[in-house]
């Protein structure tokens, strides 16, 4: 690398064109391939954040995914990324500027997950992998990016989490319960990327359960703990992954639906108990229907809940990831091409 | 050199000058077009409207602060709006009619 290019990542860092880390500068030469392999002209419009007046040209996505390190056969994903990105239900300027620390939690599945190379096993919320490691860092950038009104407005996040730099999670080739994005309504042979607003991930151990009852029952335990933010709007939800070992417990005894129900009738908590620990108002507004008396559950419906099979076997371990409240969509889209 | 602006928006421009020639680095930053709307911190009638976004404790403090203003002489408008959930934007046509107010709006308070 010439000294060249390494004053133009200052000058990148210095002039704002960053997440924080180095950046591969946006040189025009390497934007006009990105820009052919996400299958746009310059100019196209890829969305609009209307409130903000703005709209966000491919160039602009296509000059991000160059500055996350992205290879150009990524294109047809970051496409389908940079639109669930940018779809008005996603709300990606409330993501950015919200004091819950809001990251992009990016979900890749189905047979891209291994043309591309992503880490579906080891170390799965994290891996150092490029396809997993870009592409998450894309999304981020974007959110950074578009989010902040041309850099106007401030991010108010009180404590965020690291999923702020990457945060992308691909699905394992095979599955006991079908790919994540069936979820969503998409066939189950397609390749899709899905995204969700998201808070950091909880682990959640057991080693020593023999059931799959038994592993969804902590699952729960961890949905449930009082400090968790849904307890009062109820209005996010969770991603909740299950590794090899523990699906091969749950996936005995549950289908996902079933699961889905367990883990809603059983991550309750004492809406008494609520009120004193200070969870929920004494005088509630009406819109987050609380039921004195009842058992709460953090969810409305049973569709806040999604599942997804990644991690590595040899460990016993879950996560829970909680959703962003103020999130009350999964976009999920298929990629073309593939 | 750093090209950031006095206020910290990200730089509009950057380009990349060997020896013998310059290549133009293409913006990842969309700006607003044209400039977002401005706000005047100076209200031209002494009258307040709260609206209330709907985080916690948003609408009790903006009562509370609804009674200090009143006990000082304020004029405040009686009926606190709702702007229906904090983490979206106000509806346009609520934006519109509190553009059009000349006195102070205060909307939410955070948590």
């Amino acid at each position: 690398m010439s000294h060249e290019v390494l004053r133009d990542i200052e000058n990148c860092m210095d002039s704002g064109w960053t997440d924080g880390l180095p950046v591969i500068p946006p040189y025009a030469s390497l934007v006009d391939p990105m820009l052919e392999a996400m299958g746009w002209e310059a100019s196209d419009v890829i969305g609009e954040i209307p409130d903000q007046k703005i709209r966000v040209r491919a160039e602009q996505a296509a000059a991000t995914a160059v500055m996350a390190g992205c290879r150009t056969e990524y294109g047809p994903l970051l496409r389908a990324l940079s639109q669930a990105l940018l779809d008005p239900l996603f709300n990606v300027s409330g993501v950015e500027v919200t004091t819950g620390g809001a990251s992009v939690l990016v979900i890749v599945s189905g047979p891209i997950v291994e043309r591309l190379g992503f880490e579906h096993e080891a170390n799965a919320f994290g891996a150092n992998n490029r396809a997993n490691a870009t592409v998450g860092r894309f999304a981020q950038m974007m959110r950074f990016f578009c989010g902040k009104g041309g850099g106007v407005l401030k991010s108010h996040g009180t404590i965020g989490h690291p999923g702020r730099i990457s945060f992308c999670i691909a699905e394992h080739p095979v599955t006991a319960w079908g790919p994540y994005h069936t979820q969503f309504g998409l066939p189950a042979e397609a390749s899709a990327v899905s995204i969700v607003a998201t808070e950091g991930p909880n682990s959640c151990n057991n080693h020593y359960g023999s059931t799959g009852e038994a592993i969804l029952r902590t699952i729960a335990d961890c949905m449930a703990h009082y400090g968790q933010t849904a307890w009062y709007y109820r209005s996010g939800g969770f991603v909740v992954a299950i590794p090899p070992d523990h699906m091969d417990l749950v996936g005995r005894e549950f289908s996902r639906e079933a699961a889905r129900q367990f883990l809603h009738d059983h991550a309750r908590r004492q809406t008494d108990d609520l009120l004193r620990l200070g969870r929920i108002p004494a005088t509630p507004i009406a819109y987050a229907e609380v039921e004195w008396g009842a058992p709460r559950s953090p969810l409305r419906d049973l569709q806040q809940l999604s599942f997804i099979e990644c991690g590595a076997p040899g460990g016993r371990f879950s996560a829970v990831v909680p959703r962003w409240v103020g999130g009350q969509h999964v976009i999920c889209r298929r990629i073309d091409q593939d | 050199m750093s090209q950031k602006t006095p206020e910290g928006i990200p730089a509009r421009q950057l380009t990349s000058c060997g020896d013998v020639s310059c290549e133009w680095l293409v913006n990842p930053i969309p700006r607003p077009e044209p400039d977002p709307i401005s706000i005047s911190l100076k209200p031209k009638v002494p009258r307040v409207t709260f609206v209330d976004h709907r985080k916690p404790n948003s609408k009790a403090i903006l009562t509370l602060a609804q009674r200090i203003l009143r006990d000082r002489g304020v004029e405040v408008a009686d009926e606190v709006l709702d702007k229906g959930d904090a983490s979206m934007p106000m509806p346009a046509a609520m934006l519109a009619r509190l553009a059009g107010n000349p006195g102070l709006v205060v909307c939410g308070v955070s948590d």
